[in-house]
Order: structure tokens, then sequence, then C-alpha cells
């Protein structure tokens, strides 16, 4: 039963479990990391900035 | 002249042949009547039948008047489309634009019962070996759990391409049948106390745009830096994700879901009933590997279900996971997330798995391409 190529499966299962459990927890750092450094915020409506832009410009002119 | 010669195809009829007719039809009808897949195994169904009439044309044959051999355009298609693994990369393109990630971003840890759910792809390799396959031919076998077609038809063509067409059967029926599989092995898993467990209020987090559009590149990055033999793989779905979330590639990104999806299915299916001729499809092998897919299937959920069972023992009463959750780890999305959530509204209807459910299956989407990476990687190394 245990053969040399039984014996190779058996490495290659615990390697690759472990290679799985490995890339996963690095794309689970990668997730928290790019939605700290990258977090949603609400974008401003087209009008929203021209309304702020046109008081900013009024006041400039007073 | 005698009928034989007015049609050779009929003397050369044996029953081989007959039986992978019946084979082709049985595909067809599951495609059809039952809904089974139908974009691959109706193509297959009628590949299977189209290799198995005598001197079909379809395949490469030696003209016996001249000696020569006339490519057949099936042939053609398999050393250009899945002997190159051109195919079934371009349907990773199409599988990368179709996925979402963000719920994955809602609830990241989810994504390791991608990597639980993958145990039955291991297991089954061992198994096979045990058998008397060799590692090669045991891996190609054992990637049927990865519930995901193209990567079983990369790894079968790169390892064992004589057995690539009973693979690609096993692997995309019982995708399939995941409603079938999964629901019986979970109960046999888990308590009904264990089934009732509710998992919060689904998280309605946005995620911001840039986030979405770096995570395929860095994942891309940080997967070849590692692994460079997964990158074909990884590579491409993430090439297709990046193509769906750039926000100016909206035109491209449907048509790698839709057309460039539909027609390389078409001919993947075709082409890989190229290998279904009576000659290498009927043997006991076939058998084998068509059990060996469902045992790989099997151990899968039971993986991704143990897993979560596991981590209960570490999380406090009111934060434990639902241990059905776990099933989900595996890539057949969304069927996958959908039976669960079903069957946790089958025990209480309030309540509503199917947002961990998808993030989970999402994480299966990845694990199941990073498990084919490593079968690439190490199998080369050992056998």
């Amino acid at each position: 039963m245990m053969t040399p190529i039984v014996e190779k499966a058996l490495l290659i299962a615990a390697i690759g479990m472990t290679g799985i459990f490995l890339f996963m927890a690095i794309f689970y750092l990668l997730i928290l990391l790019l939605d700290r450094l990258m977090p949603f915020r609400e974008e401003k409506r087209a009008e929203e900035y021209i309304e702020e832009y046109g008081k900013e410009e009024e006041e400039e002119d007073l | 002249m005698g009928l034989e010669q007015l049609l050779p195809a009929i003397a050369g009829m044996t029953w081989q042949h007959l039986v992978m007719i019946g084979v082709g039809a049985l595909l067809i009808y599951l495609a059809i009547a039952k809904n089974y897949e139908p974009t691959l195994l109706l193509p297959m169904g009628f590949g299977a039948i189209l290799v198995n009439i005598p001197l079909s044309s379809a395949l490469t044959q030696i003209d016996p008047a001249t000696g020569e051999a006339v490519e057949g355009v099936l042939n053609v298609f398999f050393q250009a489309g899945i002997a190159t693994e051109i195919f079934p990369l371009l349907i990773f393109i199409a599988i990368g634009a179709m996925i979402d990630f963000s719920p994955l971003f809602r609830n990241p840890s989810l994504l390791l019962f991608g990597a639980a759910a993958q145990f039955g792809i291991f297991l089954t390799m061992v198994f096979a070996a045990m058998l008397g396959y060799d590692l090669r031919e045991a891996a190609s076998i054992g990637i049927i759990g990865a519930a995901d077609g193209p990567t079983s038809i990369v790894v079968a063509s790169r390892f064992a391409p004589s057995l690539l067409g009973p693979i690609s059967v096993a692997a995309y029926s019982y995708m399939a049948l995941v409603p079938i599989i999964q629901p019986p092995v979970i109960r046999l898993l888990t308590s009904k106390r264990e089934r009732l467990i509710r998992m919060g209020n689904p998280s309605n987090k946005q995620i911001s745009k840039k986030t979405l559009i770096l995570f395929p590149i860095v994942v891309t990055i940080v997967a070849g830096i590692i692994a460079p033999s997964s990158l074909s793989l990884i590579g491409f779905l993430m090439f297709g994700n990046l193509v769906r979330e750039c926000g100016v590639l909206n035109k491209l990104s449907l048509s790698a879901q839709n057309e460039l999806a539909s027609l390389v299915t078409l001919l993947l299916g075709i082409t890989i009933a190229s290998t279904m001729t009576a000659e290498r499809f009927i043997r006991l092998d076939t058998l084998f590997i068509i059990a060996l897919g469902l045992f790989a299937f099997v151990f899968d959920t039971f993986g991704g279900v143990i897993f979560a069972k596991f981590l209960n023992l570490f999380r406090k009463e009111g934060n434990k996971l639902n241990p059905m959750i776990g099933a989900c780890g595996i890539s057949a999305f969304p069927m996958s997330a959908r039976v669960i959530h079903q069957m946790g509204q089958k025990e209480d209807p309030f309540n509503y798995l199917l947002m961990p459910a998808i993030s989970a299956n999402v994480g299966g989407q990845i694990g199941s391409v990073v498990a084919g990476g490593i079968i690439l990687t190490l199998i080369p190394l050992f056998a």
C-alpha cells in the first residue's frame, strides 16, 4: 500500500494543503491592507463640486 | 461491390462505438432535459457521437488510397486549443470578468474556506496513487475536486492527456450535481443545532473602486513571485477581473462575459469530445475516474464543513459560524452558495446565509485556481 508513489502523493498533499492556506492567508492580509489604505469614500456629485467651487469664487471676489 | 465497401462505417461499427454514441446521447439528454451544465455537456455529447462513427472525417484518418494522414478538424482544434491550453485560459478571462470580489472584501476571513474545501483534491490524489495510478495521472484525477472545469482541463491536458475525456465529463457532471452531492454530506457532518446558527447581519460595507482595481494586479504579482507556474491560471483570471473593474473597458468586459465565454465553451466542449473515442473511453479507468471524482467532491465538502467546526471551537457563543458555509469553499459558483442558503432556509426560514455563502464561494473560485497552480508547480518536482 505504501509504495514510493503513495508516499510522494502524501507529501505533495501535505505541502499542497499548507501552500493553499498560505496563499489564502496572504490574500486575506492583502485584502485587509488594500481596504485600510483605500477605504471607500462617498464620491461627490459634479453639482456639489460646482456648488462648492462657486462659493469659493464668490468669497474670493468679495 | 458489397455493402461493406459502399458503407464502410457500418462495417467498422463495433459495440464499443454504439456504447459511446449512447454516452453522447445521454450527455445531450442531461444537458437539455435536466439542464446539467448544458453549455458544455451538449457540445461534448454531440462531439462524442461525431467521433464514434467509424472513419469520421472529424478525426485524423489515414487515407487508404494514399496512406497519408488526412487531418480531422477536431484534432486540429485539440492541438491548437487544448494542447496549448489556449481554450481553458481564454475561459479564465471570461470567468474573471464575471467575478465580483466585493463580497470577499466584506467577509475576508471566509476566504480561508476556499483553502479548506480543496481537501478533496489532495485526498483523491493519494487515493488514486494507492489504486496504482502514477503521480501525474493521480493529480489529474484529484483536480476534478477543484470543481472548476477549466482548471481540471489545464492540469489533465498537461499531465494525463489520455484521461482528459473522462476527467472533463466527471468535472462538469459533478459541478452540475452539487445540489444533489452536498446536502447529504453536510447533514451527515452537522447537527440540527449547528445548521440553525445565524451569522449576524450581512455587511453592506462599500468597497472603493481603487481597491477593486488594485486587487487583481497585486494578487497576480504576489502569486507570480511565490509560484510562477501558477501565473497562467491566476494571471488570466485576474486579467479578466481587471477588465471588469477598470471601468474603461465595459464593452470588452461584457464581450468577455458573454461572447468570449460562449464561443470558447462551445469549442472547448466539442474539442474535448475528440478524446472520447471508444478505444480511449471504454475502459475500467473511466469508471474509476468517475467514482474518484465523486469522492473528491464529497471530501471537498467534508474539508470545508470540518474546518468551520474547527474554527467554532475558538469562537465565542453568539459569534459562531454556521458550518454549512464551509461547504461553499468549492469553486462551483454560485450554485454551492445557493444550495447552502436554501438548506439554511429549510431549517429556519429567517436564517439568511446567502451573503456569507457567496463570500466563501468567491474564495473557492480563487482557491481552486491556486490549487491548480500548486499542483502544476509540485508534480514536476516529484514525478
